[in-house]
């Protein structure tokens, strides 16, 4: 536990410093520059709205926003643990040259994706002002909700980098695994009326994704307050994948090297 | 008056073993048959190296050399025995060290200075040097998978040599560059090994190197010690072996 936070300190400013250059090298090459970031999420809200609305006929109040909410914290979580799997050997320039503590790696890629996932948010909220969502005190419980996504995204990412390095074709079941937990997340429709009982509670509680993502829409959109016993399930639970995901990676990390 | 160790090996032990990567759908039709493949590359070696001292690594190819040098960079851990490094700052110097392709060698000299430990401002007093001493023109503020190989270990080599940690681990690297580039670094060798608080590891196929460099050589053959030693008997009975082989 001390030597997590003593590696967190000592590395921090090189994962800011190195999250910065991979978003400046990210778009150094593109046409359209850091208008990706905007464009990206834009894209797909239409493409989901079109899906969802004019295909599936859904009439959620505020629905380009119930959308891009879903979106937001989905991008965050299916970038991150995506890219977890393979991270060592796409790091094998440093990984075999120097020692660094492997989930500094994660917490780098968590900075670029939290970065994205801002700008992402700042286009919720304008589009919440554009489609006069109320105001509500309820706002506040974003905070604590952003952590709890962080904590299991870190924990989830920790665990695959480590296995991911034995298992080699563990990439496609982890991206098959996303897909199938993207469409268990109601992403794109409302998951408590659309899944029946008591399929719908049971997704609810037990995928993190849709939780999360329930629970964001439940104090932007309706204005009410999210279960608090949920809330602080998913807390404990990811700081324990979180410390199981760092615990592994110590014992392990020395090995990393002579197997890629 | 004792002098300072700086490395301490003891009874070092490094196998590759029981880590072989499996695929699920090998172990699914294949069933899981444990092939324990043990290679022990370095068998049992304990060395001491003192303080401001330069240590040669001879030996053919094989014989556990670089694997010794990755194991005191801290990159992989013993299977057994101990690496004692006295508390001292480490880099390991080799062809190609870790630079991020798709970033320029600008950020990529930030990079792997805060990896090596040293802070922002720290490299940033030292950014002209490197930068000079790397002497690449404008490709500096190029990403670094435009470099030649030359250009890159130019200036892996800057970086390493003028970010000073107490020990410096250098693997095959003087026999990269152009002509006047391994001039530059073989005299920064040199400026770096009169420097007493510095602490030199070398391996190196260039004997004359190892005979002007080195305050002692090390002769690993197949993972074990043949003969620790001065440079000149040592690399004497080295050509006659390897004149057998």
């Amino acid at each position: 536990m001390k030597r997590f936070i003593d590696n967190i300190k000592k590395y921090f400013k090189y994962a800011v410093f190195s999250a910065k250059a991979d978003l400046k090298s990210e778009v150094a090459g593109s046409y359209l520059n850091w208008l990706w970031w905007i464009l990206d999420p834009l894209c797909f809200m239409m493409i989901y709205i079109f899906i969802a609305a004019v295909i599936f006929r859904s009439s959620e109040p505020y629905f380009p926003v119930f959308i891009f909410i879903g979106l937001t914290v989905w991008d965050f979580f299916n970038k991150t643990v995506n890219s977890s799997v393979k991270i060592v050997s796409n790091n094998r320039a440093i990984v075999t040259k120097i020692y660094i503590p492997k989930y500094i790696l994660i917490l780098q890629k968590t900075f670029v994706n939290l970065f994205k996932m801002s700008i992402s948010w700042i286009l919720v909220f304008i589009l919440m002002f554009i489609f006069k969502v109320p105001l509500s005190i309820t706002y506040l419980y974003f905070i604590p909700l952003l952590i709890i996504i962080y904590l299991v995204t870190f924990g989830v990412s920790t665990i695959l980098l480590h296995y991911g390095i034995f298992v080699e074709d563990l990439a496609n079941v982890t991206s098959l695994t996303l897909r199938l937990v993207f469409y268990m997340s109601g992403i794109f429709y409302n998951l408590a009326t659309k899944v029946p009982k008591p399929f719908n509670s049971i997704l609810l509680r037990c995928n993190p994704v849709a939780y999360i993502i329930n629970a964001f829409r439940t104090i932007f959109l309706k204005g009410q307050l999210p279960s608090l016993v949920m809330m602080s399930f998913w807390f404990v639970a990811g700081i324990i994948l979180v410390a199981i995901g760092v615990h592994i990676v110590h014992k392990y990390e020395n090995s990393y090297a002579k197997v890629i | 008056m004792k002098k300072e160790i700086a490395i301490t090996v003891k009874n070092l032990h490094i196998s590759y073993r029981g880590l072989k990567k499996f695929s699920i759908k090998r172990s699914l039709f294949k069933g899981t048959k444990n092939s324990k493949e043990i290679f022990e590359a370095v068998k049992g070696i304990s060395f001491q190296v003192e303080k401001g001292k330069i240590l040669g690594f001879i030996g053919k190819n094989g014989s556990g050399k670089s694997t010794t040098l990755r194991a005191l960079a801290g990159i992989f851990s013993p299977d057994k025995g101990i690496i004692d490094l006295h508390g001292n700052t480490v880099s390991l110097l080799s062809i190609g060290v870790g630079f991020q392709p798709k970033l320029t060698g600008y950020e990529n000299i930030y990079l792997s200075g805060m990896l090596l430990g040293f802070s922002e401002s720290q490299i940033k007093e030292k950014e002209k040097e490197i930068i000079e001493f790397a002497d690449i023109g404008d490709f500096i503020y190029k990403p670094v998978k435009t470099y030649s190989s030359g250009m890159h270990s130019k200036l892996a080599f800057a970086i390493t040599a003028i970010l000073e940690t107490d020990i410096i681990l250098i693997d095959e690297v003087l026999s990269v560059g152009d002509a006047a580039f391994k001039e530059k670094s073989y005299n920064k060798m040199k400026e770096l090994i009169g420097d007493d608080n510095r602490t030199v590891v070398i391996v190196s196929h260039s004997l004359d190197t190892i005979k002007n460099l080195c305050d002692e050589v090390l002769w690993l053959h197949n993972g074990e010690i043949k003969k620790i030693g001065d440079p000149d008997s040592v690399i004497e009975e080295y050509k006659k072996f390897m004149e057998t082989q």
